[in-house]
């Protein structure tokens, strides 16, 4: 471990945003990409990690729909209709996201329908970008 | 990742000696409350709990002191410190620690390492939170303010979600607070409705259990207030406007009532535990794991991770268990957690809900106290509050919602909003 050049990982991520890149990092001993990227692998422990892409496949699990104590009327105002959702990726890691153009009446049938599939959009914040999903249908 | 936790069998036995509670309260509200600070509040409960095992300061050698928010509601950053004082500990070692809404139940289990490792004999843990009167800068301390649910939500509740990925995604809360039972829901093929009227149900149960406790926060039952609001049938109020929904799932009287509460445990070495009480509580074990907000699901995954370890500690199940007790900031996860952790039927927990089988009164009693939504919830105390329900109805002692069946074994399932899991067995038999 290099102490005068620890790498920026956080930075990398949102760097990588910027460039319309989603990454993860690659265990160097089980090859699991782990998303988020973190400094060691969450699946077999190793301490080291590589960036990787992810392939942007995945799929919602299971979803729940904005109430009165959860919700961003900034994130409607900007990018519409959205829920809250499990997404899976095809590499593995399953994770709490927004996903965007699913409106209340489509719930039901999206919840029949599980898993659906999903894609990775990267979104502008106030001074930052993020990612979000949306159906892939 | 597949964890490779193994938990040990204590170094010597571990047992409750003294238990301590205050009134879970809105200290404002109440002219002859309103001016309790955290060191009284703290101290009060400490104390009860050394009367209870015939202790006195002096006695105790070592002390944790648990908090979810002390910089947002008691602008402290070293609380132990700040409450050191008022029970008679000067110069006693004291450690602080904050784990959210877990926090009450990591205090069990930072005083049981501490005994069991052989370096203390009696310690206590304690925790105080007051999360409806919080503290004002530059005044002393009696003089404090509402802490709003707009404070609470929009500045304490992002606080549990880190700053690298999580928050920037938004999900974690709404996932956190609907995830589990709408998996639930749809592994068992369960409308809305049916949904709907079990969590009902659960609230209607917790409320008659607290409007018994005179410790609880929520005492009057909802039968009376259907009644007062002109409806024949409770659970015709449960479903109506007087019971919003707050998300998909939950409706009012599913979420927490936060407030002012303080409380404590002392534990000693089984082996000496007679000498300080006619009826200790051993501790046979505790499981814990966390996952960070990010993670799908994590109550339900932290919550099997806990409920594996300390199973396979103790070769002891849910079915094993007479008292079920849960942190249930959010309602549903009393139904949940009890069916993980094999309590309750995998599949058929809403069903028992719904027959009043979870009620104290019941075969199978889930937090008899009223839980969070009822009893009250002083976030980092309410852990400790369960220890207290759990010690006092293992002993006989609770009066009106004392259950028909004195429970020889409990099982408690903390969990944070910080995402710590918990899951205890305490044995009442001797």
């Amino acid at each position: 471990m290099d102490k005068q050049n620890y790498e920026l990982i956080v930075k990398g991520f949102y760097d990588f945003l910027e460039e319309g890149k989603v990454m993860g990092r690659k265990c160097t001993r089980c090859g699991e990409v782990g998303f988020p990227p973190f400094i060691a692998c969450n699946e077999c422990g190793c301490p080291k990690t590589e960036w990787a892409e992810i392939s942007g496949e995945a799929t919602v699990t299971g979803l729940t729909m904005p109430g009165i104590m959860q919700n961003f009327p900034d994130v409607a105002e900007a990018f519409g209709p959205y829920c809250f959702a499990s997404v899976k990726l095809k590499e593995g890691s399953e994770i709490n996201a927004i996903v965007l153009g699913v409106t209340a009446s489509d719930r039901d049938g999206l919840r029949q329908r599980l898993p659906v599939p999903v894609k990775p959009r990267i979104v502008q914040r106030d001074g930052y970008k993020t990612v979000f999903w949306e159906l892939a249908e | 990742m597949a964890s490779k936790v193994k938990l040990k069998p204590y170094s010597r036995g571990v047992s409750i000696i003294g238990v301590g509670c205050t009134p879970f309260m809105f200290t404002l509200d109440n002219e002859k409350t309103n001016g309790l600070c955290e060191g009284e509040l703290f101290g009060y409960a400490a104390l009860e709990a050394m009367e209870d095992a015939g202790l006195e300061p002096s006695d105790v050698e070592f002390y944790y002191h648990g908090q979810a928010l002390p910089s947002l509601q008691s602008d402290y950053i070293t609380q132990n410190m700040q409450v050191a004082n008022w029970f008679g500990m000067k110069g006693k070692a004291s450690v602080a620690h904050s784990e959210a809404c877990c926090t009450g139940y990591v205090a069990l289990e930072q005083a049981v390492t501490a005994v069991a490792s052989g370096a203390y004999d009696i310690v206590l843990s304690g925790a105080c939170d007051m999360s409806d009167a919080r503290a004002v800068r530059d005044k002393p301390a009696h003089i404090r303010a509402r802490f709003t649910t707009e404070e609470f939500i929009g500045g304490a509740i992002p606080m549990v979600y880190s700053r690298d990925y999580t928050r920037g995604f938004l999900a974690s809360n709404a996932m956190v607070a609907d995830g589990w039972i709408m998996d639930y829901a749809r592994e068992n093929n369960l409308s809305d409705q049916q949904i709907d009227d079990a969590l009902n149900s659960m609230a209607v149960n917790c409320r008659r259990a607290s409007s018994l406790n005179p410790l609880a926060l929520m005492r009057t039952p909802f039968e009376q207030e259907a009644a007062e609001a002109g409806f024949d049938n409770v659970m015709d109020y449960m479903r109506s406007p007087y019971n919003p929904f707050l998300s998909q799932y939950l409706r009012v009287t599913g979420f927490e009532q936060k407030c002012d509460g303080a409380a404590a445990v002392i534990v000693c070495p089984t082996e000496i535990a007679h000498r300080y009480s006619d009826h200790p509580i051993e501790v046979l074990g505790i499981g814990h794991a966390c996952l960070e907000g990010i993670w799908s699901y994590l109550e339900r995954d932290a919550t099997l991770e806990a409920y594996r370890q300390v199973k396979e500690l103790t070769g002891l199940t849910g079915e094993d268990m007479d008292l079920f007790l849960a942190n249930d900031f959010f309602i549903a996860s009393h139904l949940v957690a009890a069916e993980a952790c094999e309590y309750l039927p995998k599949g058929h927990g809403w069903e028992y809900a719904i027959e009043g089988r979870t009620a104290f009164d019941g075969d199978k009693p889930i937090n008899t106290n009223g839980g969070r939504c009822h009893f009250g919830h002083a976030h980092g105390t309410s852990g400790l509050g369960d220890i207290y329900e759990a010690v006092k109805q293992m002993r006989g002692l609770m009066g009106p919602t004392q259950l028909a069946k004195t429970p020889k074994k409990a099982m408690l399932r903390g969990f944070g909003g910080g995402q710590n899991v918990i899951c205890a067995i305490l044995n009442g038999e001797n």
